[in-house]
């Protein structure tokens, strides 16, 4: 079954012109000035996540705190206490959350490339379920998992996600192939299999179930300059695989068959992109818990503005995601201040109806 | 204050110890119970439950499931000991209760409770419509919700006392606790204004506000509960809001998840609360301030040993 479909044409030039019909933006006709002013996006979310928060410090100090911090300039004559609220709570809090939602939306859009399924996202073959039976394990084990340097939880969710992927690409694949819906199968039956695991483990040690349930709703209340330093490899090098991978990745949007014999290695392009895409996707879950419906609405949010090249896809989900997430954690943690709400259910709920908007307003194929 | 309990209290505490563990020697077979003698006269029994049903209790049960850790301990207390004949998994002390038939209150096998034969079943919690089930099968369903208030533990303490036939002893435990929690007031009459405190109960910072059961032992003590203004009785806090409400004072109930205070003075940032400069951290048992029974005086007792040192010697 093969759809009629706008093929990507591998000129910059043509692309800007069919993102332009996507979604016009004024002044902004190359893509090299898209990319910049996503950039510019993002920085601008970052300084208004750290200028915002439960605790009144004015924007101004905000910045002066972070000049101080970052360069030695000025003078500290605020108190010691928002020093502190700047530099070691909001800011690892925002990049975690700008990283995470970065590393969910280039993990979705190279799941859904490869697996060439609209409702792929980074958690289907896998992912979320391996983390949460490795993070349930050591909730409910007892083993101290303090919030200190020595904490157990994310190294136990990053191999349980990465055990649960490897399991499910192991399953597929034979003869040096793992065909898509074979894939996409064993990933269904391994997350069945380690969540009934997970559930198994909850009910029987139902005294944690508070703490295993905290985890799974995810958020970034415990960030800190650690879990981003845990975080940025894993992202960086994934990231930098898939953008690789794009062209290739254009191609095999075709057909699989059409792109082997256009010389595309497509289960070289596919394992690169898995093994990338789950490795950053395990990472980021590992330090954040489960956040939902970025990685999978925000490469398709991407499509239906900029259009269908994955050069500019990719880039621009993660520029995309880390906004969203920044601005969810924002919200999170500002709405009922000064309590927190858990950021997957600020996702849910913002991206969804806006999501359903784009969709009304382009009323076109999506993916 | 008195530190121990009456000696009649004890002498009873004592009896049913010893036909627990003959008890416990004959297969879990429930011990014929002691027959409760002026009580008697107190039955029928009429009260309300927790969701607004009258409910009458003919005479004193002779076999009781309590699926409330805290009821269960009110019970051994007021010297029902002897006629528990099932306690749900939570109910670990005192430690006798673990050698009763032992019944799950957060999954409940309806089955399971039905077949310990009591005839007066204590709920905490309506877990998956248990109640109306067991209700409908002609138990003597008391449901009891955990009381928002250590007022409402007395209370509670009491209504157990009076349904399982023991209501003088639970007068007595009462108006104990009533002495010793009076006797804490008491020596902070002068205090204006006491010290801020954060209850941790996980590391991502949920706490207990001032109109939670916990947060009560915090308003008894005049301390100002950072949590205060937050929307629900158990809020999560942001991290800033901690350090900018700079607590004195910070109690930790989530050791058992290995957090103490070397965790808690490693946080980032954290260097600038008051409590960590001042070496103002401390553990407590969360069983003993969390469980609305009979040890919450001994808890407000501990709870204020850690925040008025100086008074509490």
């Amino acid at each position: 079954m093969r759809r009629a479909r706008v093929l990507p044409v591998p000129d910059p030039g043509a692309d800007a012109a069919a993102g332009g019909e996507a979604f016009a933006l004024p002044g902004v006709r190359s893509a090299h000035g898209l990319l910049l002013l996503a950039l510019a996006a993002v920085l601008a979310a970052v300084l208004l996540g750290v200028s915002q928060g439960s605790v009144d410090i004015s924007f101004t100090t905000v910045v002066r705190i972070l000049a101080w911090k970052a360069l030695g300039l000025g003078s500290a004559d605020w108190p010691q206490a928002w020093e502190e609220i700047v530099w070691q709570i909001r800011l690892p809090r925002v990049l975690l959350a700008g990283l995470v939602g970065a590393t969910l939306a280039f993990s979705g859009a190279g799941y859904q490339g490869i697996l060439r399924n609209p409702l792929a996202d980074p958690y289907l073959i896998g992912v979320a379920a391996g983390a949460g039976l490795g993070a349930t394990i050591v909730l409910v084990s007892g083993v101290p998992y303090a919030l200190g340097s020595l904490s157990l939880l994310p190294p136990a969710a990053f191999v349980g996600a990465v055990v649960a992927v490897s399991i499910s690409y192991g399953l597929a694949r034979s003869g040096g192939v793992a065909p898509n819906v074979t894939l996409i199968l064993a990933g269904v039956a391994v997350s069945a299999a380690a969540t009934s695991a997970m559930s198994f483990l909850i009910i029987a040690n139902h005294e944690r179930a508070v703490s295993v349930l905290a985890w799974l709703l995810g958020g970034f209340n415990t960030a800190t300059w650690q879990k981003v330093g845990m975080v940025l490899p894993y992202s960086l090098v994934g990231a930098a695989a898939v953008l690789v991978s794009a062209r290739l990745l254009n191609v095999l949007q075709l057909d699989e068959e059409e792109a082997q014999q256009l010389g595309v290695p497509v289960e070289r392009v596919k394992m690169v992109v898995i093994v990338a895409a789950s490795l950053a996707t395990a990472a980021a879950v590992s330090v954040s818990g489960l956040i939902g419906f970025v990685g999978l609405i925000v490469p398709h949010g991407v499509r239906l503005l900029w259009g269908f090249d994955y050069r500019r896809l990719v880039p621009m989900s993660m520029a995309v995601g880390a906004v969203f997430l920044i601005l969810a954690d924002l919200a999170a943690r500002s709405v009922l201040s000064p309590s927190e709400v858990p950021v997957g259910i600020v996702t849910a709920l913002c991206g969804a109806p806006f999501f359903l908007w784009l969709l009304r307003r382009h009323r076109r194929a999506v993916f | 204050m008195r530190r121990f309990p009456p000696l009649g209290t004890l002498l009873i505490l004592t009896l049913a110890l010893a036909l627990a563990l003959a008890a416990c020697g004959e297969e879990k077979e429930p011990a014929a119970s002691p027959e409760p003698t002026a009580a008697a006269a107190a039955f029928p029994v009429t009260v309300t439950r927790s969701d607004g049903r009258e409910l009458t209790i003919q005479e004193a049960p002779q076999l009781i499931a309590s699926l409330s850790p805290a009821a269960t301990e009110v019970l051994y207390a007021v010297g029902a000991g002897p006629q528990i004949a099932a306690t749900d998994l939570q109910s670990d002390y005192p430690v006798e209760a673990q050698n009763t038939v032992r019944l799950d209150a957060f999954q409940p096998n309806v089955e399971a409770i039905v077949g310990v034969e009591a005839d007066l079943i204590i709920l905490a919690n309506n877990q998956d419509n248990v109640v109306e089930a067991l209700d409908g099968l002609g138990e003597t369903v008391l449901f009891l919700e955990v009381p928002d208030t250590i007022d409402g533990v007395m209370e509670q303490v009491r209504l157990l006392a009076r349904t399982s036939g023991h209501a003088e002893e639970g007068e007595r435990l009462a108006q104990e606790m009533r002495d010793r929690i009076e006797a804490v007031a008491d020596k902070l009459a002068d205090v204006q204004e006491g010290p801020r405190i954060y209850h941790e109960l996980d590391n991502t910072f949920f706490t207990v506000a001032p109109n939670s059961f916990v947060g009560d032992f915090y308003s008894i003590l005049k301390a100002h509960n950072i949590a205060e203004g937050a929307p629900t009785a158990y809020p999560q806090l942001t991290q800033e809001e901690i350090l900018d409400r700079d607590p004195e004072v910070i109690i930790l109930a989530d050791a058992d998840a290995g957090e103490s205070p070397q965790t808690v003075k490693a946080r980032p940032g954290w260097g600038v609360i008051s409590a960590v400069k001042n070496d103002r951290i401390h553990v407590i048992d969360p069983d003993i301030v969390s469980r609305p029974g009979p040890r919450v005086a001994e808890g407000l007792e501990e709870l204020a040993r850690l925040l008025y040192p100086e008074r509490f010697p």
